[in-house]
């Protein structure tokens, strides 16, 4: 990555690109949306010269047209402005370009701070007014492009990290697979008979090997839910059977804890637009986690239940419940709460996140709030069109 | 029934190769030859006419895709199993198009893999009826 050190006194910002190569500055664009000619005249003899290339328009309703043709980087949007607000544009801008939009810096005659915090809250980064100081214009404008470089050089790498992410679960998962099978026919006796001993060991690399290709999974998945790649296949089907396949499944895991899962079928449609095998996957690791955090000898009820805009499936554990200092990012990347699995079980801090995307996906939530008695209850959210 | 038959694994990893074979093996009096890419495997198919073919999707150079239709150019009527480890819904439709007889998730639990490889077998395997005159 390059670094761009802009933490030079103001005496010492260059007013011209040519006097401080390398900062990817020239040519930049800067769109002026402002109709009082002496304001654009000004700012035009100071940013040309310091080798940015502007064009400018002068109503808001003609801005979008402008911003099309002329692509800007930057955008000096005058609060003055006639007709739809400035504010306004730069909310719609937003909006709609999200964060490739251009930045906005308000020209302002006055500061009142509340109309200060508005712009700011609309999307704006800065402000300049009258009368325009070169040194302090020029160098306002610097640092947010220079800004705006580093974050477009942050999203390309933070995408290459991902793609790297995926490319490397995804070589991680066969060989994996393999040391699984191969542990799953020494162990069954395919290479000679096995004493108590050899099979214990077997045994451990056979569940070692399959955490760490459970793990590699979460990894992968979220990997290609960052590269964007998160397509739905919505198709008519059944949430209750899902719930009920689901269920069946994690009862192996719940035997094995001395737990118990309780199915409390509320109505539900009989179809609904889903992508089954996610929300499959979202069902289990709900699940999953209710299992891995109650303590052995716990009960983990599932409850299904309609209103008229919406379906949910409540899973309400045993387990310590979610601080409300770790609420907020539980359905982040790589978020372990300090809640730990009871019995040694395996975790990436990856499956929560990945279920937040699927149900933001299907239009739904996962939500989380802790029960009065104790324990956690997740509740995922479909809507429901009648 | 013990199952008998000449099948072919074509993967480019080794590993996989290696744990396929053995899951079919424990299966029956079965034949298994291995192919590490497509040029390979078409290159044992002219030779050995295998009664099935496990073929790898996501290989390198010549892809599964690229090597069943070589295959399906060479013999109308071979049996192709696709291999896959993570199910791209495009390719795999596109190989059941091409005329594959479906997919095997090669990550799935070794007692579930061995448990559909027998189905298949079973079925791939089987004496075709006596033709009507």
């Amino acid at each position: 990555m390059t670094t761009v050190d802009i933490s030079l006194p103001l005496s010492h910002i260059p007013v011209s690109e040519s006097a401080h190569p390398g900062l990817g500055l020239k040519n930049r664009k800067i769109l002026i949306v402002a109709d009082d000619r002496a304001k654009v005249r000004s700012l035009c003899e100071i940013l040309r010269p310091a080798g940015y290339a502007v064009s400018d328009v002068n109503s808001g309703e003609a801005v979008m047209d402008s911003y099309a043709q002329f692509d800007p980087d930057l955008l000096l949007l005058d609060v003055a402005l006639p007709g739809v607000h400035a504010f306004e544009i730069c909310r719609y801008l937003k909006n709609l370009r999200g964060p490739d939009a251009a930045t906005v810096i308000f020209i302002a005659s006055r500061s009142e701070p509340a109309e200060v915090v508005d712009g700011l809250a609309a999307g704006g980064v800065d402000y300049i007014s009258r009368p325009f100081r070169e040194m302090e214009v020029l160098a306002r404008i610097r640092v947010h492009l220079l800004n705006r470089l580093r974050l477009a050089q942050l999203h390309k790498e933070d995408k290459a990290k991902s793609r790297l992410l995926c490319m490397t679960a995804h070589d991680l998962r066969n060989p994996l697979v393999s040391v699984r099978a191969l542990s799953h026919l020494l162990r069954g006796g395919a290479a000679g008979a096995v004493t108590p001993d050899q099979r214990d060991l077997l045994d451990t690399i056979y569940d070692a090997s399959q955490s760490m290709l459970d793990m590699v999974t979460e990894l992968l998945d979220r990997s290609v839910l960052d590269a964007g790649e998160l397509k739905l296949t919505l198709q008519p089907a059944s949430l209750a059977a899902l719930v009920v396949s689901c269920v069946k499944l994690n009862n192996a895991t719940a035997t094995q804890k001395n737990s118990t899962i309780v199915l409390e079928c509320g109505a539900l449609p009989e179809q609904l637009p889903l992508d089954a095998p996610k929300v499959r996957q979202v069902l289990n690791n709900v699940l999953g986690n209710a299992l891995k955090f109650s303590p052995p000898g716990s009960t983990i009820t599932v409850a299904t239940a309609m209103t008229a805009t919406e379906c949910t499936v409540a899973i309400r554990d045993q387990g310590p419940g979610v601080r409300a200092s770790e609420r907020d990012r539980l359905f982040k990347d790589f978020s372990r709460a300090s809640a730990r699995p009871t019995a040694g079980e395996s975790s990436t801090g990856l499956g929560l996140s990945i279920s937040y995307k699927i149900m933001q996906a299907h239009a739904g939530s996962i939500r989380v709030e802790n029960l009065p008695g104790g324990g956690a209850e997740f509740r995922l959210v479909f809507p429901f069109a009648g | 029934m013990k199952l008998t038959g000449k099948i072919l694994v074509v993967d480019d990893e080794a590993h996989i190769r290696k744990f396929v074979t053995l899951f079919i093996q424990s299966l029956g009096d079965l034949t298994v030859l291995q192919a590490a890419n497509g040029l390979e495997a078409r290159e044992i198919y002219e030779r050995e006419r295998p009664n099935l073919v496990l073929l790898d999707v996501n290989m390198p150079r010549v892809d599964g895709l690229q090597t069943l239709r070589s295959l399906k150019e060479l013999d109308p009527h071979c049996t192709v199993l696709m291999l896959t480890s993570l199910v791209n819904r495009q390719t795999v439709e596109e190989c059941l198009r091409l005329g594959a007889l479906g997919y095997l998730r090669k990550d799935n639990p070794p007692d579930e893999m061995i448990a559909q490889l027998r189905r298949i077998l079973t079925t791939a395997l089987a004496p075709s009826p006596p033709k009507v005159a």
